[in-house]
């Protein structure tokens, strides 16, 4: 009895929750140790290409490239000393107004010239009495004082607009700066296209050399059929592998004649490794290359 | 190069992008392996827990307490009795049934059976889902392999259709398909360690269970005697 009852009761295991959580834990710290511990790659590395680089004349063109940018650096370090005796002239300008003090000066001395007005008016005054004098006096001197505020007010317009001009002055040899630097970023960024261009053209000169060189290549194989009527032309499309070897030789446009499309294949196979330029940047010009062997030449 | 292969190669694309099968296997490991983590840690609470209950057991049976009020103590407080006072508690009962006057080796028989019946289920407890984890120490390499092989294959199948074979287009294919075989060794390594030390464990303590039953079986005839 006592035994049944101590057999059920036995299998109360412990902890089986934690037991869980804990088998849980473990798998999550193995998740994040693959997902974060391990470096996965996420670009495969770009095998031997790195290395060529390094070695090709690339770098020597790239010397000249960088050669340039310093001359473009010291042609518009002479142009922004150009601008710098411009702003230099606004200081002259600034030294005008100095000797335009005077000339307020001028302006105060001008009150004495329309004194004798006053003085003509002033003569009539002894005829006249004495109260309407110092009244008139009062009234000049006021009217005095009224001419002096405006000539002020008008030195200090003119202050103002010769301030505006200097100002002006200012911008506009500031646009002059900034036209001039714009003038030098296009002449450098022409020189650069043009640099580019040239690299361009020496690309292109290198691909249409070495396109000739293979044609030459092909053509020094063939075994010519004789006779062929005419100058047929046979067109073949030709996938390389890195190095000059043919992958795949495909005929896109026959000839018209067996013997002529065979005997191109032929040469086309026995001229393997074609000559490539030794920059493998360039090779993706060659990977397909569509050749034309005419007949004649 | 027109065909640089940029893939990319992050953990959970390389699972996403894996064959139905592959995943499958995956999905199965991980599965086996949260389970075989499960039961390690169970069995290790439990082992735990009765080498514990063993050890206090035995101090006290051997300091001499009275053994009628030792078994009246274990058959009262039932829920907390380990697997030795279990043992215990059923000879102990088996032996105080017989009258005083009847055969002692019948009686000493029928102990020892009722004994041995129980530490038969106490084996059998602390032994259960050790074989979960032999089996899955033994298979889910296996079944990892059964991915990874899959793996390469369809990403070898795949490279016959291209005409400049390199090894970017195998690598990721061969990535994924590893991924199977490091579930399954995941999977296995702590479920063989775990198989062993608890096998040990549980071997130490029937062997103690063992020799306690018998030490028991002799106290008990001298009583009888006595």
């Amino acid at each position: 009895m006592s035994v049944t009852a101590l057999r059920n009761s036995s299998y109360s295991e412990p902890r089986i929750l934690l037991a869980g959580v804990l088998a849980g834990l473990v798998h999550l710290v193995f998740i994040a140790l693959l997902i974060f511990g391990l470096n996965w790659k996420d670009h495969p590395p770009e095998g031997m290409m790195v290395e060529i680089w390094t070695e090709l004349p690339k770098p020597i063109q790239e010397p000249v490239k960088t050669q340039p940018p310093p001359k473009q650096q010291t042609k518009p370090a002479p142009e922004p000393l150009k601008p710098k005796p411009e702003p230099e002239p606004p200081k002259p300008e600034s030294v005008k107004p100095e000797p335009a003090k005077p000339a307020p000066r001028q302006a105060a001395v001008t009150p004495p010239v329309k004194k004798p007005d006053i003085t003509m008016q002033q003569k009539p005054e002894p005829i006249k009495e004495i109260k309407p004098d110092l009244e008139q006096q009062k009234k000049k001197e006021q009217e005095r004082l009224k001419e002096l505020e405006k000539q002020k007010e008008l030195e200090k317009k003119k202050e103002l607009e010769k301030q505006k001009e200097l100002e002006k002055q200012k911008e506009l040899a500031a646009q002059r700066q900034r036209e001039q630097a714009a003038k030098a970023q296009r002449e450098a960024e022409a020189q650069r296209a043009a640099q580019q261009a040239a690299a361009r053209n020496l690309v292109t000169n290198e691909i249409s050399k070495y396109k000739a060189l293979i044609l030459a290549k092909i053509r020094s194989r063939i075994v010519m059929p004789p006779d062929l009527p005419g100058n047929p032309i046979a067109e073949f499309s030709v996938t390389l592998l890195p190095g000059g070897d043919i992958l795949d030789v495909r005929l896109t446009k026959s000839s018209g004649h067996a013997v002529f499309d065979n005997a191109v294949e032929r040469a086309i196979f026995l001229s393997k490794p074609l000559p490539l330029p030794p920059d493998p940047a360039l090779f993706h010009e060659f990977r397909n290359l569509n050749i034309t062997v005419h007949y004649r030449e | 190069m027109s065909t640089t292969v940029t893939q990319d190669m992050s953990f959970l694309y390389l699972i996403a992008s894996a064959s139905v099968l592959v995943q499958l296997v995956m999905l199965v490991l991980v599965l086996i392996s949260f389970f075989s983590w499960w039961f390690i840690f169970r069995k290790h609470f439990v082992i735990r827990n009765e080498i514990r209950k063993t050890d206090d057991f035995e101090d006290i049976f051997w300091r001499g307490v009275d053994l009628n009020a030792l078994h009246q103590r274990i058959t009262s407080a039932r829920y907390d009795s380990g697997s030795l006072e279990r043992i215990f508690a059923a000879g102990f009962g088996e032996f105080n049934k017989h009258a005083a006057g009847s055969d002692l080796d019948a009686v000493m028989e029928s102990t020892r059976r009722a004994m041995r019946a129980t530490y038969q289920r106490e084996m059998d407890y602390l032994e259960s889902h050790l074989s979960f984890l032999a089996t899955v120490g033994s298979v889910s390499p296996y079944i990892g392999l059964l991915g990874t092989v899959w793996g390469i294959m369809n990403s070898f199948r795949s490279l016959a259709n291209v005409t400049q074979a390199t090894i970017a287009h195998v690598a990721p294919g061969i990535a994924e398909a590893l991924i199977a075989t490091a579930m399954g060794l995941f999977a296995a390594i702590p479920a063989v360690v775990a198989y062993n030390r608890y096998a040990s464990s549980t071997d130490q303590l029937a062997t103690r269970f063992e020799s306690f039953m018998e030490e028991l079986s002799n106290v008990l005839q001298r009583r009888a005697a006595g």
